[in-house]
């Protein structure tokens, strides 16, 4: 009983913590990316994929709290992450394109 | 099922944590759809309806006898239907002050008018709380806050045309508090996603600097220079020759775009050579102005710039002008209105589910949950309107009148704050009481402006000032509504109390 009750506590620590920071994460790491990749001049990559990135957000909360276990979320919130700020920080000069 | 459930529980906790800052937030941003006329009401000077007949010039020349302080810049914005009255602001050099003054129309000279914090007092409180970008980005992690209880709540809502239809309000508490939350919330709803999502877009810039940081190496400048299309120019230390006027400017930026209208006039480091002006154009027929800026040198008058906004800054200005509602006049303001008021409705519903559910069991947080509903749904309406009594009341030549007008706003806030925390215990009570304070304070407001200033409504109705006369006719319909609703609560409220505790009586 207690067990479980601390287990659901720190489940719902879990899940919180990555609806804040986890989402902001991916958030941040699909803007990077789009702002990279996107086929568009320049300032309308940076303004198009900031635009969406609050979408990207929500989207992340609502898996968050969907997912069935609170303990297999983090996984596809890092892996995502790191994936995409590296596909955008390593890009070169060519991220720099006008 | 077990979507839903999580949903749910999302959508419970989620939406009440923020509730109280959400209604503050919807509530001054309600308020400020109409702020240009409630600066008009609370400024004497323009209740007759005259408009200036300054131009750019004098508004400058008053720049140049009164603060000698070498200047950033400075930005004006001439009469408008709305405002019919010069409007100049200025920063002085390696501070981040901004320091506002606005030209009495009647005056053939720049004569300032007494100071007054205006309706842009709720715009401000809107977007960042008056508490700078720490309050910014409150705002926009509570707008965040909304958007995830805007999709939660479309998810866990199965019969959402159904509810649609369904209003209970003889059934029990919760039920008929669900069913008005549902209500507000279904109406309400597209236009709730919109706003909140163009509300968080507004400030994308500071909320997820990512993209400019990946494609323009943090470069924000130059990020913002190229977005915009707009001109700058490095200044060169060197002293400013004689400026050319702005009025010839605005003449000709006027000509220039085939007798368009003229916005914002800004002019950048005055007092050096490199010192550009800049005229923006103002196009109420659009969603948003498009930023067809004219770029000139502040000494020479040669036209150095047209701006070219990107694709990108056109979308997000079209985003940010829905979200600010300058377009479409009238209508379209008393309908964000109206919204906002459901937006209030939805929140303050949701809450009294909340309640509502957790009566039947007793919980002990209870009473204080009522006194910060007490302290924020009723505390916010009042000291807004004690804010309006403060400007009626304050003297005119009262130093830092607009200062004493906040505390004014603060001071009743906490007091009705203080008010709620000590009558935690008798939530009906205190409703009641803050409803006849609320009528009072509202239905007597028009009298006073009445006797303090000439433009009372009976002169403003027979001029056929609508704009300046609904803040009075909205005071007397919120008055009569408080009253009304103090009055029923006082009939209905006892045998309804009697009746829902009864059950419980013998469950226990």
């Amino acid at each position: 009983m207690s067990r479980s009750a601390s287990n659901n506590r720190w489940g719902i620590a879990s899940r919180v913590l990555a609806a804040l920071v986890g989402g902001y994460a991916v958030a941040y790491a699909v803007t990077a990316f789009l702002a990279v990749y996107l086929p568009l001049v320049r300032p309308d990559r940076v303004v198009f994929s900031s635009l969406a990135s609050f979408a990207v957000w929500i989207a992340v909360v609502i898996y968050v709290f969907a997912a069935r276990s609170a303990g297999r979320i983090w996984l596809p919130i890092i892996g995502v992450t790191a994936v995409l700020c590296l596909a955008a920080f390593l890009s070169g000069d060519w991220r720099l394109r006008p | 099922m077990k979507l839903r459930q999580s949903m749910a529980g999302l959508h419970t906790w989620g939406g009440l944590l923020p509730s109280w800052l959400l209604f503050v937030i919807i509530f001054a941003g309600t308020v400020a759809c109409f702020d240009k006329e409630l600066s008009r009401w609370m400024r004497p000077a323009l209740h007759d309806g005259v408009a200036s007949s300054l131009g750019a010039d004098d508004a400058r020349g008053w720049l140049q006898q009164n603060v000698s302080d070498e200047l950033h810049a400075f930005w004006m914005h001439g009469p408008t239907e709305r405002e019919p009255y010069w409007r100049l602001g200025w920063e002085v050099d390696g501070t981040e002050t901004i320091h506002n003054v606005t030209f009495d129309p009647r005056s053939r000279q720049a004569t300032p008018m007494a100071e007054t914090v205006g309706g842009e007092f709720f715009f401000k409180l809107h977007y960042n709380l008056h508490a700078g970008d720490v309050g910014m980005y409150i705002v926009g992690l509570a707008g965040m806050f909304m958007l995830v209880a805007l999709v939660s709540g479309v998810i866990i809502h199965r019969r959402i045309f159904k509810d649609f239809f369904t209003l209970r309000p003889r059934a029990n508490g919760q039920r008929a508090w669900l069913d008005a939350h549902n209500l507000f919330g279904v109406v309400g709803f597209p236009f709730h996603l919109v706003l909140a999502y163009t509300g968080v877009a507004i400030f994308v810039a500071s909320y997820m600097p990512a993209a400019a940081q990946v494609s323009y190496a943090g470069n924000v400048m130059q990020y913002f220079g190229e977005v915009m299309g707009s001109y700058h120019r490095d200044e060169l230390h060197q002293p400013a020759g004689k400026p050319v006027s702005l009025d010839a400017l605005i003449a000709e930026s006027q000509r220039q775009w085939g007798g368009g209208e003229v916005g914002w006039v800004s002019v950048h480091h005055p007092d050096d050579a490199s010192a550009v002006v800049d005229i923006r154009r103002r196009d109420r027929s659009r969603i948003a102005s498009p930023q067809d800026t004219l770029t000139y040198d502040a000494t020479s008058g040669e036209l150095l710039n047209r701006q070219d906004a990107s694709t990108g800054y056109r979308a997000y200005l079209w985003l940010a002008g829905l979200h600010m509602a300058q377009f479409g006049g009238t209508l379209v303001r008393l309908l964000y209105l109206l919204m906002g008021l459901a937006g209030c409705a939805m929140l303050i519903g949701g809450l009294q589910v909340w309640l509502a559910k957790r009566e039947q069991r007793g919980d002990r947080s209870l009473p204080w949950v009522r006194a910060l509903n007490g302290a924020v749904f009723g505390g916010l309406p009042l000291a807004s309107l004690a804010l309006l009594w403060g400007n009626r009341l304050i003297p005119t030549g009262f130093a830092e009148r607009a200062v004493a007008e906040g505390w004014v706003f603060a001071g009743a806030w906490l007091l009705v704050a203080l008010w709620s925390v000590l009558r935690r215990q008798q939530g009906r009570r205190l409703l009641r009481g803050q409803l006849l304070l609320g009528a009072l304070l509202a239905l007597v407001l028009p009298l006073v402006n009445g006797l303090t200033t000439g433009g009372h409504l009976l002169a403003s109705l027979g001029r056929g000032d609508w704009a300046l006369a609904s803040v009075d006719l909205f005071l007397i319909a919120a008055g009569l509504v408080c009253a009304a609703c103090a009055w029923r609560l006082d009939g209905a409220g006892t045998p309804a109390v009697i009746r829902r505790r009864s059950p419980r009586v013998q469950e226990a």
